[in-house]
């Protein structure tokens, strides 16, 4: 049996290398890998451009327009900023030329007077660098705005709980992208890309009309579906290892990882086995390709909405919070797993008896 | 006339099929699965996706806090006594004792205290908007106004970011002329109440989506102008982002279609019935597409009409489809069985999406974001207005290359490519050697050359935004030899093809000919299609090089008439191997070329 299955395997996995086309997925990979670390360095420059230019400061030319107050002292005070005092007239036209990066106008208003204090804050549309100007400015607005506060504090009722938290810890924004995000749906994606796998490898067999052939040999039908199916699942971890092993060479550390490997391999299993029923029923690949992907859409988006879901369990794994549940939901997978297995075990061995037609 | 009904009569055969196939068995279960879908979509938006549950973990001795950090998922919160918490001091990310938070030092702990200062700002914010005296909670009122730059074209290229110029106390002189502008009111013409509502609503936005585009965009205001200093955030026009998704995602799910169509007519060598008809293989082709390309205008269409869009978002989408479906077409020729077929469609996937997507982040700021044509979907639909320029700019190479890859798929739909098993660069090879005459070698070379230029541009256009990001030499370098090594694949693939299909064809002459046909018409239509497509941002310097000093293209010949030489002379000496090491010394002389006469390096 094991050995029947295995060479069923062997010959799968060998079509898939002769054609070189394993090769894509992994040029794929890499492709990915690269596009993704430059789109953090991208996104971090923009967003915290004094994380690239430590060595280097940046200076930005911020145009101060209108009276003088208490924010004029605080951009000045800033010393990635530089700041002129213009006439909003020809601050605009330098803004246009690109010579400065915002304008800022402030109008006569007193700090503690009963209306707001409106300030007109001029940027360049949809700009890199205005995007990066708006996060400067903003502490210092923020800044601004809780002096005034201080001086309006008798007229609020109800102040909220104080809370002190350290600011410009060098927390990382990306750090939940990486890991709530970047991490699970690049370790889900072989498990997926597998179950497409398995659908084309079936569905060849029928439409090509080898099934015949292959079951004339001491073969049984089911050691024909499960060796398409070990030759799929084995492909999984390796490439989520791949992943793995290349977010490390990024230095991005996962802890877990053989943990993560595991529960991917497990959640592989599961959508192997719904993409090879699916296969054996259509018998045809268009029909069948296009029903699993619309389930496998409906799947993932109803286990996302559950707690302790299996990709949140990856997201936690790979932080290191996961806690003693890994365990229960490690325990659910392998049943659901389990009964799968048995329910397309027995459902094979009918369906690939009987007539070999494409439905 | 018999050409246009031989189209019709393939459509409608086409549709039999697909409809005879699809119906019975997978048109219920589609319909289940779409209500499913819709469900699961309604049910996910209530219970919120629980992805990142628990990443972090807080201790506090204080219920208050327990409970108002408790209502984001993200953090775990432990009510203890201060005993336990100290104790277990390691455990948590965070601790909060007498409304003071401490950091745990590691990447974890950092990124929880910004997202827990993120969650306070947005707690604070709620009992600010509470008060009586709104102007007193929130005294500050940015009115932020966005300014349109003229496009410098010239000054980004070169990466210079605005604004960095030498230290100077002067302040920047304008050059242009001063136009006269009215100064804002100070006051806010907006009663509080209003504001408070869109106070409210903005803290009260649906936080499990919005936690992640805050990621990138911070907490925007949907509703006003007016912003209080926690709302400021970049202007990066996501929401058109997601809605172009809305719109390329059909498309592809349709191409696949014909992709399999193609597909199923090679299986079992089922196609032979069609190609002993009468018709012709261009009109099998298109009879074939037509459907689809109907649909896919079609559903472009409808979500256009859901979306309440301006028509004129389909226009840019319509050369898009016709390149989806040309390389679906040959994908569905080329692959020997359905596992290629799936990674192929996979790959070109992905790599068509980036191609299409990542610029158009850049909407608006750079130039380079119009080489993708949802660039121009997304301004439609920020109501800026676009050229017909623009829309040559942004669109001819997707019409140049599904045109091009319709041709090669036409050539080549007959019996012996269709119903042949050699591997995928065998195959590619012979595909491009039938689309090249024996006949009239030379000027086939050259129009395939001339015509491989869009695809040539497609792919250095996308070398240069994925390295646009990097740091300014290290970005230069990389394109520079990353588009030294992209057009010499490229000028060797004719040459090559032909060698390896006729190799006594190509004595000594014939290839120093070919090389020059090669080097001609690459130059040709490079320099055509520059002169079309960037004409608009650099007129007079195009039309200087293309028309006044020859001399400047002489240079640009030599080069690349010497680098097709030497690969094919390695190629009659040496074949594959002789190939690889042909290619790479090409590379290198052309990487020096380009650091000698552009960046002016040795000099």
């Amino acid at each position: 049996m094991a050995k029947n299955i295995g060479l069923i395997m062997k010959k799968d996995l060998r079509g898939l290398g002769h054609e070189r086309t394993i090769l894509l997925a992994i040029l794929l990979q890499l492709f990915i890998a690269l596009f993704s670390s430059f789109l953090m360095v991208g996104l971090t420059s923009m967003y915290d451009p004094a994380a690239l230019s430590k060595n280097s400061p940046i200076h930005y030319h911020i145009a101060y327009s209108g009276s003088d107050s208490g924010l004029r002292n605080l951009l000045v005070s800033d010393n990635s900023l530089r700041v002129y005092n213009m006439d909003l007239a020809p601050a605009l036209q330098t803004l246009k030329e690109r010579k400065v990066a915002a304008v800022v106008y402030v109008p006569d208003t007193k700090p503690d007077a009963a209306d707001p204090v409106k300030i007109t804050l001029y940027t360049i549309k949809n700009d890199l660098q205005a995007a990066v100007v708006d996060v400067k400015l903003k502490e210092q607005f923020v800044k601004y705005e809780g002096e005034l506060r201080q001086i309006r504090a008798e007229r609020i009722d109800a102040e909220p709980v104080p809370l002190e938290i350290p600011k410009n810890t060098g927390g990382n924004d990306f750090y939940e992208f990486v890991y709530g995000l970047l991490i699970p749906l690049l370790v889900i994606m072989p498990a997926i890309i597998s179950s497409a796998l398995v659908i084309d490898l079936i569905t060849e067999e029928y439409q090509n009309n080898t099934l015949e052939t292959l079951l004339s040999a001491p073969i049984s039908a089911n050691e024909i579906f499960w060796g398409k199916v070990a030759a799929a699942l084995v492909l999984v971890p390796l490439q989520a290892g791949t992943w793995l092993f290349l977010l490390v060479l990024n230095g991005i550390t996962v802890v877990n990882a053989p943990q993560i490997l595991l529960y991917v391999t497990l959640l592989a299993m599961v959508l192997i086995l719904v993409a090879s029923i699916t296969a054996l029923y259509y018998r045809e690949r268009t029909a069948a390709q296009f029903v699993y992907s619309t389930a496998i859409v409906v799947l993932m988006l109803f286990s996302l909405a559950l707690p302790d879901n299996p990709m949140n369990l990856i997201a936690k794994l790979s932080t290191g919070s996961a806690g003693p549940e890994q365990w229960l939901v490690l325990g659910l997978i392998i049943a659901v797993v389990l009964v799968l297995s048995v329910a397309t075990n027995r459902y094979a061995e009918k369906s690939m008896r009987i007539n070999q037609a494409p439905r | 006339m018999g050409y246009t009904r031989d189209i019709l009569t393939i459509a409608k055969w086409e549709i039999k099929r697909s409809v005879g196939t699809m119906g019975k068995n997978v048109l219920p279960v589609a319909l289940i699965l779409i209500v499913l879908l819709i469900a699961v979509t309604g049910f996910t938006a209530k219970n919120g996706l629980h992805l990142q549950d628990g990443i972090y973990k807080v201790g506090t001795n204080d219920p208050e806090f327990a409970s108002l950090f408790s209502g984001d998922t993200r953090f775990s919160v432990n009510l203890a006594d201060t005993g336990t918490i100290t104790h277990n001091q390691d455990s948590f990310d965070l601790i909060i004792f007498n409304h003071v938070v401490y950091v745990h030092d590691t990447d974890r702990g950092r990124a929880a205290a910004k997202t827990m200062d993120r969650d306070y700002t947005k707690y604070r914010s709620n009992v600010y908007n509470q008060q009586s005296d709104l102007f007193a909670a929130y005294p500050l009122w940015i009115d932020e106004q966005y300014v349109k730059s003229e496009l410098d074209f010239a000054a980004t290229q070169s990466g210079q970011q605005i604004s960095l110029r030498p230290r100077s106390s002067q302040p920047p002189q304008p050059t242009g002329p001063v136009e006269p502008v009215v100064l804002p009111e100070a006051s806010i013409g907006v009663s509080s109440d209003e504001l408070r509502a869109d106070l409210q609503q903005s803290t009260s936005r649906n936080s499990q989506i919005s936690r992640y585009t805050d990621m990138f965009s911070g907490s925007g205001n949907p509703l006003g102008t007016y912003k209080t200093p926690d709302q400021l955030s970049p202007p990066l026009p996501f929401d058109s982002i997601i809605l172009v998704f809305l719109f390329i995602f059909p498309l592809y799910f349709m191409s696949q279609f014909y992709m399999m169509s193609i597909m199923n007519e090679r299986v079992g060598r089922r196609g032979e019935l069609l190609l002993s008809t009468p018709a012709k293989p261009s009109a099998i082709i298109l009879g074939k597409a037509l459907p689809y390309f109907i649909g896919m205008v079609g559903i472009s269409a409808v979500l256009t009409l859901w979306i309440q869009a301006s028509p004129f978002i389909v226009l840019p989408l319509i050369p898009v489809i016709l390149f989806f479906l040309a390389v679906a077409l040959l994908i569905g020729m080329i692959s020997r069985s359905f596992k290629e077929l799936s990674f192929i469609s996979i790959f070109f996937s992905t790599i068509a999406t980036s191609y299409l997507f990542f610029p158009s982040i850049f909407a608006n700021i750079h130039v380079v974001s119009l080489i993708s044509p949802l660039t121009l979907i997304i301004l439609t639909l920020q109501g800026t207005a676009i050229t017909v320029t623009d829309y040559l700019y942004s669109t001819s190479l997707f019409w140049l290359s599904a045109a091009v890859l319709f041709y090669v798929g036409v050539v080549n739909f007959r019996e012996e490519r269709l119903f042949s098993q050699s591997d995928l660069f065998a195959k590619t090879s012979d595909f491009i050697a039938s689309t090249l005459s024996f006949k009239r070698p030379y000027l086939s070379l050259f129009l395939f050359n001339a015509f491989l230029i869009p695809f040539v541009f497609m792919v250095q256009l996308m070398l240069l935004v994925l390295f646009f990001n990097l740091p300014m030499p290290l970005s230069l370098i990389l394109l520079l030899v990353g588009a030294a090594f992209v057009e010499e694949i490229a000028k060797s693939l004719g040459i090559y093809s032909m060698i390896r299909k006729a190799p006594a064809f190509f004595t000594w002459p014939v290839i120093a000919g070919a090389s020059l046909v090669t080097a001609l018409g690459f130059l040709f239509g490079e320099k055509l299609l520059l002169f079309v497509t960037l004409s608009q941002i650099t007129d007079s310097v195009f039309g200087s090089i293309l028309f006044t000093s020859i001399g400047v293209l002489w240079m640009p010949f030599l080069l690349h008439f010497s680098c097709v030489l030497i690969i094919a002379a390695s190629i009659k000496k040496g074949g594959e191997i002789g190939y690889g090491i042909g290619l790479l010394t090409a590379v290198a002389i052309h990487c020096i070329y380009n650091m000698y006469l552009i960046l002016g390096w040795f000099s």
